[in-house]
């Protein structure tokens, strides 16, 4: 078999090679040592050795447990230095003070893998902090792969290993999800539900304090894990969010057999907005980059375990479809009706039945049955009608999925109609066309539900839920559907910028910089000078054309509409003369002469569209680019998009029809479409400007002015604000 | 020495709550990584030597310590107060 690896050097996973980041030991050890076990039932660390046993794995035990001789009957060692054979795994239950000395010694004893389950570590304060980073330091010492501190373990259901490294209550069944949590109580709240759902796992991580091993390590490894197709994440802190998106992104999308990751972020603070002070940066804040970062990766985000389970399993048991066209069928019509909304709510078409499909329908249906999608099969169908409709719609080439619901009537005969629809479901998978099911109720469904779910096919208490499950499937259809587009690089002045940028100080530079900055990467400015008597802006509004505008040049001055340091559309030399002394005189009530920097004089540039266009430094992600409708009000509707830079060719247009409000741009009753093309080519090269400049904290061009489709557009505002915060 | 006395007695009492061989204890043996002292153990043990000792002893603080002849200064820095 090719497996795909990952280059440590680079992050970069590429096609031939095997690479397991050192994880092999982790999860397929031969065998394992338990240090700090203790003879007491109840306790994690008695608990912790007994799951190893009773897991049933496939290698040799060890506990070590001083001054004890044996641990459920298996002889116990004082050190695991006494252990006599080598040892590829080393779990640590012992309490965190001592953990260093354990650790220590495993290394000694040429171990180079270790789950340190016990807690006191960076999550107690300083003192922990300090003991977490110095078991990094041994781990580093002795090249030794670690996972934790302060996690409930690893488990690998592989049959030929079969680890619980866990104090789990219960070894899931095998599958072929892997879950990874940093919050070990959901991990174990995660195995319970899952086990009673019927739902089988390939790994299941706790992650701890990822005090080595991150959630970054792990996708690469489960990228190259046969046994794992669908990744189900649950992060609490991020810390190189950069390199987890690029992962992502690749394991989602590019590697030889890509896989799906479903991931639930909690915790995401807010601290970042208070600090913000430009337009992006303050939405730039919220929930949205982080929506954005991860559709960016094709990482699909859950709101709970839940919805993620819901859409994981589909993905895990079910084939991808190649379509999004259902068919439903049902023996009620309200629950269909209901289904057909969320169906087209969510994005999904009913299909429409080849004339073949009806006329197969109507022998083994009743004459009252709708044969129409969704098919409604009359409230008293037992399982000869379900499975009648089901081969039917399943041989229609024009449908992609089948969507079966049930409500419970005297007659139905549920665990009948539930092993029909089992013994379709090799056909839907050979066919490729997923199979969801919807058993409404809560009591008499449950056999039947209970079937469904042992021969893998997904149930959901509601066909809207169903429905939420097959959409974000398609989002991820459309992931790797989608064309595959480079990143462009400007020919730029980019040692303009720097000199520009090194010279500045930390805050706000001034508009002449900025657009000097801009000018360097392409954009599209309108002619300006700066000038520092009326004469010079009579001369310079000569120069660059009727009409002008005057903006005052003052670095104190932030708001220049409020402080009526902005006068347009001036069509002569009077009214540019008396406009500057107008200007002047005003701006000197409030400020000394020494804080004026100039007037600017600048081309009035024609009406059009006002969007925005915007960087911010994201504290997990880095530099995100923000588009929007602009103007004043754009942090009210919050109308906006982002993107981590650099963005690719396509992304840039992708981020302008993206806008709830894309349609304003495209043209409302009658209007001429706006230069779509011109932002996105803007967009582009704000993209690579910030990511040439780190320096940069913050960039606000509001508004970008979009004219008619082939008039291009215009920065009539920009503010940049430099610095590490 | 009131010291040397203070260790023996420590290791006595030590002993007897981890069922251990007096002979087999070491002043810097660590109560949890060399003696297999379980939590519980280690509350028994601040326990008995309260009693041993006629002292009262702040349980954090003595829960922290780690080895015999930290457990035996310990006490010892109470005795003199």
């Amino acid at each position: 078999m090719t497996r795909t690896a990952i280059s440590q050097e680079t992050g970069v996973i590429s096609k031939s090679g095997p690479s397991d980041e050192g994880l092999d030991l982790i999860f397929r050890p031969r065998s394992v040592a338990v240090l700090g076990v203790t003879n007491t039932p109840g306790t994690v660390p008695f608990d912790m050795f007994i799951n190893v046993l009773i897991g049933r794995f496939n290698g040799t035990v060890y506990p070590v447990a001083p001054r004890k001789r044996h641990i459920a009957g298996v002889r116990a060692y004082d050190y695991v230095l006494d252990i006599p054979d080598p040892v590829d795994l080393a779990v640590l239950v012992f309490p965190g003070r001592v953990c260093e000395m354990a650790l220590k010694q495993c290394g000694e004893k040429g171990i180079r893998a270790a789950v340190i389950i016990s807690a006191g570590f960076r999550e107690i304060g300083a003192e922990g902090a300090a003991r977490e980073e110095r078991i990094k330091a041994i781990a580093a010492e002795y090249g030794m792969r670690l996972i934790g501190p302060n996690c409930l373990g690893v488990i690998n259901t592989e049959p030929d290993i079969c680890l619980n490294a866990s104090f789990a209550r219960a070894m899931p069944a095998e599958g072929n999800i892997a879950f990874l949590s940093q919050s070990g109580a959901l991990c174990t709240a995660v195995l319970d539900y899952a086990q009673g759902k019927d739902i089988g796992f390939s790994k299941f991580v706790s992650l701890g304090n990822k005090a080595d091993v991150s959630e970054i390590d792990l996708l690469k490894f489960l990228a190259t894990d046969p046994q794992t197709s669908v990744i189900l994440l649950y992060l609490e802190e991020i810390r190189r969010g950069k390199e987890l998106i690029e992962i992502a992104r690749q394991v989602t999308g590019e590697i030889e057999h890509p896989k799906p990751i479903l991931a639930i972020k909690g915790g995401r603070t807010a601290a970042g907005a208070a600090a913000a002070q430009s337009h992006t940066g303050a939405l730039a804040a919220s929930e949205i980059v982080c929506n954005a970062v991860f559709e960016q990766a094709g990482v699909i985000r859950c709101d709970s375990i839940e919805e993620m389970f819901d859409t994981g399993q589909l993905l895990a048991y079910q084939p991808l479809p190649v379509g999004n066209r259902i068919a439903i069928v049902t023996n009620a019509g309200g629950p269909g009706v209901m289904a057909t909304d969320a169906a087209v709510e969510r994005g999904l078409e009913l299909a429409t039945f080849a004339p073949e499909t009806t006329a197969r329908l109507k022998r083994p249906l009743p004459p009252t049955a709708n044969l129409n999608n969704p098919i409604d099969l009359i409230g008293d169908a037992r399982d000869d009608r379900y499975a009648a409709a089901l081969e039917a719609v399943l041989d229609d080439p024009n449908v992609d999925q089948v969507l079966v619901i049930l409500t419970p009537q005297s007659m139905t005969n549920i665990e009948g109609i539930a092993q029909a629809v089992c013994d379709v479901h090799t056909r839907c998978r050979q066919a490729g066309k997923p199979l969801v099911c919807s058993f409404m109720g809560a009591k008499d469904v449950v056999p039947g539900i209970q079937l469904l779910q042992r021969h893998g096919i997904p149930h959901y208490i509601l066909p809207e839920w169903a429905c939420d499950a097959m959409r974000d499937v398609m989002k991820y259809r459309s992931w790797l559907d989608r064309e595959r587009t480079e990143i462009k690089w400007y020919d730029v002045d980019r040692e303009a910028v720097a000199s520009i940028i090194n010279d500045a100080p930390e805050g706000y530079i001034t508009e002449v910089e900025a657009l000097r900055i801009l000018g360097a990467y392409g954009f599209p400015l309108v002619d300006y000078e700066l000038t520092q008597t009326a004469a010079e802006a009579v001369a310079a509004a000569e120069r660059v054309g009727y009409p002008v505008v005057l903006r005052v040049v003052a670095p104190k001055v932030i708001h220049k509409f409020e402080m009526k340091g902005v006068i347009l559309n001036l069509h002569d030399a009077a009214e540019v003369r008396n406009a500057y002394a107008a200007m002047r005189d005003n701006l000197l009530k409030h400020l000394n002469q020494e804080d004026i920097r100039g007037i600017l004089v600048r081309k009035m540039i024609p009406a059009g569209k006002e969007v925005i266009l915007g960087v911010s430094r994201d504290p997990v992600f880095g530099h995100v680019v923000m588009f929007g409708l602009g103007g004043i009000y754009v942090e009210a509707f919050k109308d906006v998009t982002f993107r981590l830079v650099p963005i690719r060719e396509l992304t840039a247009t992708d981020m302008v029809g993206e806008l709830r409000t894309s349609a304003v741009l495209r043209g409302l009753r009658g209007e001429a479409p706006s230069d779509i093309a011109s932002i996105a080519d803007t967009l582009k090269r704000l993209s690579q400007l910030a990511a040439d400049f780190p320096q940069i904290a913050e960039l606000d061009i509001n508004p970008l002015i979009v004219h008619p489709a082939g008039e291009g557009c215009h920065v009539a505002d920009v503010r940049i604000r430099l610095g590490n915060g | 020495m009131a010291e040397e006395d203070t260790l023996e007695r420590v290791v006595k009492v030590t002993a007897r709550v981890l069922d251990l061989d007096p002979e087999t204890i070491q002043p810097n043996s660590n109560f949890v990584f060399d003696l297999g002292a379980e939590s519980v153990q280690s509350v028994e043990l601040v326990a008995a030597f309260e009693e041993e000792f006629g002292i009262e002893m702040d349980e954090d603080a003595a829960l922290a310590v780690e080895t015999v002849e930290g457990a035996a200064e310990f006490i010892a820095r109470h005795l003199s107060k």
